[in-house]
């Protein structure tokens, strides 16, 4: 898996990218600012672009801006924004126009090399990914009556850990239940949300957005 | 104003003034009694003793009302001239054959009336003449003393124009040609030509003068201008026979030039009146104003008072330094135009102004009549206006405090995040990497590095919350409502209920976020209820809080007291209202 890096702060985007050739992952370049890694993309056309939302020119929100480019031009690029942020505004910006190959974590995640592998390849195979801290306090937060008051808790959660990217087999793990009951609670999910009419694997991209908007 | 008060008294009427003006007066009147009542046939007033007495009564009105009618009195028309004018008037009898030793005088100066009474017209509130006045004044006496007075008078041989009876021309130098019948047409028509540019003139004037102005001097000035237009005519009327008469249509003009200078006096009188009538108005204002007026109160009650709408009164802290309106607002006083400042002075210093439209309060005596009865007024609106300054100032660093406050967060919160915050990650990256390359030899070392991986996750998370108590970056990007959105997700139990929708300005939008920050960091645990909502004008934020708000709220009062808000708070609820503009 081809993976470019976007960070201004040398020293961690250098050792981000041995960190990521050490798992297996091919890094085809590096680069500092919103505008270098644009360019970078369009030559080197790698999988995943791996992005820090804080970067220079402006040092505010110019990597997701530059992020949210990535995906227009180029649908089947993915990108991974690093974030300081622990707001859901800031991922569902990323995620609302276009859902799918697109991940938001949080900035430490850098260190934490199986969140962030498991991240990129989830990615790369077109799903979205969401930062579990980011999730668990979109949970935890009192709402008014919204389309996900209709599911069940097991439900609840099962959508929690897609929205964090998990595969099928890993939530059966995380919940102790066979693959067959995650699937017919993913099911139920896609029914009560009325995404039924939409592929498969867009359909997974599609209950993450509800999960995000509704929050 | 030592020269200006010098002027003045030029123009009043000393008490020896006084007395000589009207012994004079009564000297002409038994004269010109004793000259109607000997030849009736030559007289103005003819046989009637009722046109006599109006006569007599015109004039003795004329110098009375200029006697009693003070030079500092607003729209009056200046004292000498005014008595002069009432005194010469009944010498237009004078150049009768009756007249006796006063024949030459008479020949002299009987049409000398309308130049004084023009003269007072002009010199109306002691405006100072100007160059066409001047020059109107000097054609109208040269007209009057000169053509039809000194010059006609050499050339006059009463026996020659058959008048046997008539006493002697004392002036008489030749009266041989027909010189005096062309000098008398000449002057005439000079008499018509300087009324009708002196009728002409005052229009001008009045029409060029505020409309408070016009109701001021027109009572007196009206029937003034009136009476000498009533002379231009009597002189048009006579130009083609050169001399002034008193044919019918000569006496009707006459009674109609008599009723014009009863209504002169009347109108000065009326003045007097009426400016008594303000003097008393305003010490009763002192009683009105007694129980605490609202701001401009007194203001408005001037303008009444003084009959002009655009009266405002502005005061001083500084002896005329800067000035401030009733509302402690900073103003200017007017630098010319339309518009005049009268300044009221007490205890040598200037405290306050009148700004009101020219030449309302040229009368300086009323200005310090009002000084005088409105002081307590006047000080009183001066205090408030000056606590209401004081307290905008108090607002305005008040705000410039806050603004500087959240700067500052603003500025912290960056540092932390692409500072700190930076390090302590690329730390955790850095012992990530040490750890693998140790994983196989040394796994004690690389036990420890874990922990210390851990523990740099750990600050970094807690870094982050300090910032984004510092200061939300969310509020600043995307403003209020999705700030309060962030802010619930962060702390579950905030329940925003309602959320204005669009941006407000930064200050009223950190206010009312940091008013429900405080309510969460304030209750111990409990439902956070937030409704805000805009209405007319203002950001209405409702906080209703299940647990208890401990403390004081002394920091969200300045906040919401330097937007020029409100601030309402029990024990459970907090209420804000700050103004947003729209």
């Amino acid at each position: 898996m081809r993976v470019v890096i976007a960070d201004d702060e040398v020293l961690l985007r250098d050792g981000l990218a041995r960190l990521l050739q050490d798992a297996g992952f091919e890094v085809a370049g590096r680069c500092g600012d919103a505008d270098a890694l644009l360019r970078m993309v369009n030559a080197r056309q790698p999988d995943v672009a791996l992005v820090d939302i804080r970067m220079p020119p402006h040092h505010g929100d110019d990597g997701l801006v530059a992020a949210q480019e990535i995906r227009r031009r180029h649908p089947e690029i993915g990108v991974l924004v690093l974030s300081h942020h622990l707001e859901s505004r800031y991922a569902m910006r990323l995620l609302e126009k276009a859902p799918e190959r697109a991940g938001y974590l949080l900035k430490e995640r850098v260190s934490d090399l199986a969140v962030l592998a498991d991240a990129l390849r989830r990615i790369g195979e077109g799903e979205c990914v969401i930062d579990p801290t980011i999730v668990s306090r979109l949970v935890a937060r009192k709402r008014e009556r919204g389309p996900l008051d209709q599911l069940t808790d097991r439900e609840r959660e099962v959508l929690e850990l897609i929205a964090e990217g998990h595969s099928n087999r890993a939530i059966g793990q995380a919940l102790f239940l066979s693959p067959k009951t995650v699937e017919s609670h993913i099911s139920q999910i896609f029914m009560k949300l009325d995404l039924r009419e939409s592929p498969a694997h867009h359909r997974r991209v599609l209950a993450v957005l509800t999960f995000l908007r509704s929050a | 104003m030592t020269w200006r008060k010098r002027w003045l008294r030029l123009h009043v009427l000393s008490p020896i003034r006084r007395l000589l003006a009207v012994g004079l007066y009564v000297a002409v009147a038994v004269v010109t009694l004793a000259i109607v009542r000997g030849e009736p046939g030559y007289a103005l007033a003819g046989h009637s003793a009722v046109a006599l007495a109006g006569e007599l009564a015109a004039g003795a009105l004329l110098v009375v009302a200029a006697l009693v009618a003070g030079a500092r009195q607003p729209g009056a028309l200046v004292a000498w001239p005014l008595a002069a004018a009432g005194i010469a008037w009944p010498l237009a009898e004078w150049n009768s054959p009756g007249a006796g030793a006063a024949f030459t005088a008479g020949l002299v100066l009987y049409a000398v009336w309308p130049c004084l009474l023009a003269h007072a017209a002009l010199r109306t509130d002691q405006r100072p003449l100007g160059q066409p006045a001047i020059a109107l004044l000097a054609v109208a006496y040269a007209t009057s003393l000169g053509v039809l007075g000194v010059a006609s008078a050499a050339v006059f041989d009463p026996i020659a124009r058959g008048c046997f009876e008539c006493p002697a021309n004392r002036l008489l130098i030749s009266g041989a040609t027909d010189a005096w019948h062309k000098l008398g047409q000449v002057g005439l028509a000079l008499s018509v030509a300087w009324v009708a540019f002196f009728v002409a003139l005052v229009a001008a004037r009045v029409v060029r003068s505020s409309p408070a102005r016009r109701r001021l001097v027109a009572p007196a000035l009206i029937p003034a201008v009136a009476a000498v237009a009533l002379f231009g005519v009597d002189a048009a009327h006579s130009v083609e026979r050169g001399f002034l008469s008193n044919d019918s249509t000569d006496r009707a003009l006459w009674v109609g030039e008599m009723a014009a200078l009863s209504l002169v006096a009347a109108g000065v009188a009326w003045e007097r009146v009426r400016a008594r009538r303000t003097r008393s108005a305003l010490a009763r204002l002192v009683v009105d104003l007694g129980a605490s007026p609202p701001p401009g109160g007194l203001q408005e009650q001037l303008a009444a008072l003084l009959g002009d709408p655009t009266l405002t009164l502005l005061h001083s802290l500084d002896d005329g330094e800067h000035w401030i309106d009733a509302e402690g607002r900073p103003a200017a006083l007017p630098a010319g135009g339309s518009r005049e400042a009268t300044r009221i002075v007490a205890g040598g210093r200037q405290v306050s102004a009148l700004v009101h439209g020219a030449r309302l309060l040229d009368d300086p005596a009323l200005a310090q009549e009002i000084a005088r009865a409105a002081r307590l007024g006047l000080e009183h609106e001066r205090l408030n206006a000056a606590r209401r300054a004081h307290l905008a100032q108090l607002r305005a660093s008040r705000a410039r405090i806050v603004a500087t406050a959240d700067a500052e967060r603003r500025r912290l919160e960056h540092d932390l995040h692409d500072g700190a915050q930076q390090r302590l990650v690329t730390l955790a990256l850095s012992a990530r990497l040490a750890r693998r390359q140790l994983a196989a030899d040394e796994p004690a070392l690389e036990a420890e590095l874990g922990i210390a991986e851990e523990e740099l996750r750990a600050a970094v998370a807690e870094l982050r919350e300090l910032a984004h108590g510092l200061f939300p970056t969310v509020l600043a990007d995307e403003g209020f409502g999705p700030a309060l959105e962030v802010l619930a997700e962060q702390t579950p139990r905030l329940v925003p209920r309602t959320v204005p929708e669009g941006r407000f300005a930064a200050p009223v939008e950190s206010a009312a976020y940091f008013v429900v920050a405080e309510s969460l960091r304030r209750t111990a645990g409990g439902d956070v209820a937030v409704d805000a909502r805009r209405l007319d004008g203002r950001l209405v934020l409702e906080v209703a809080c299940a647990g208890e708000l401990a403390g004081a709220a002394t920091e969200l009062e300045d906040r919401v007291g330097a937007l020029g808000g409100e601030l309402v708070a029990d024990s459970h609820n907090l209420r804000a209202e700050l103004p947003c503009g729209s």
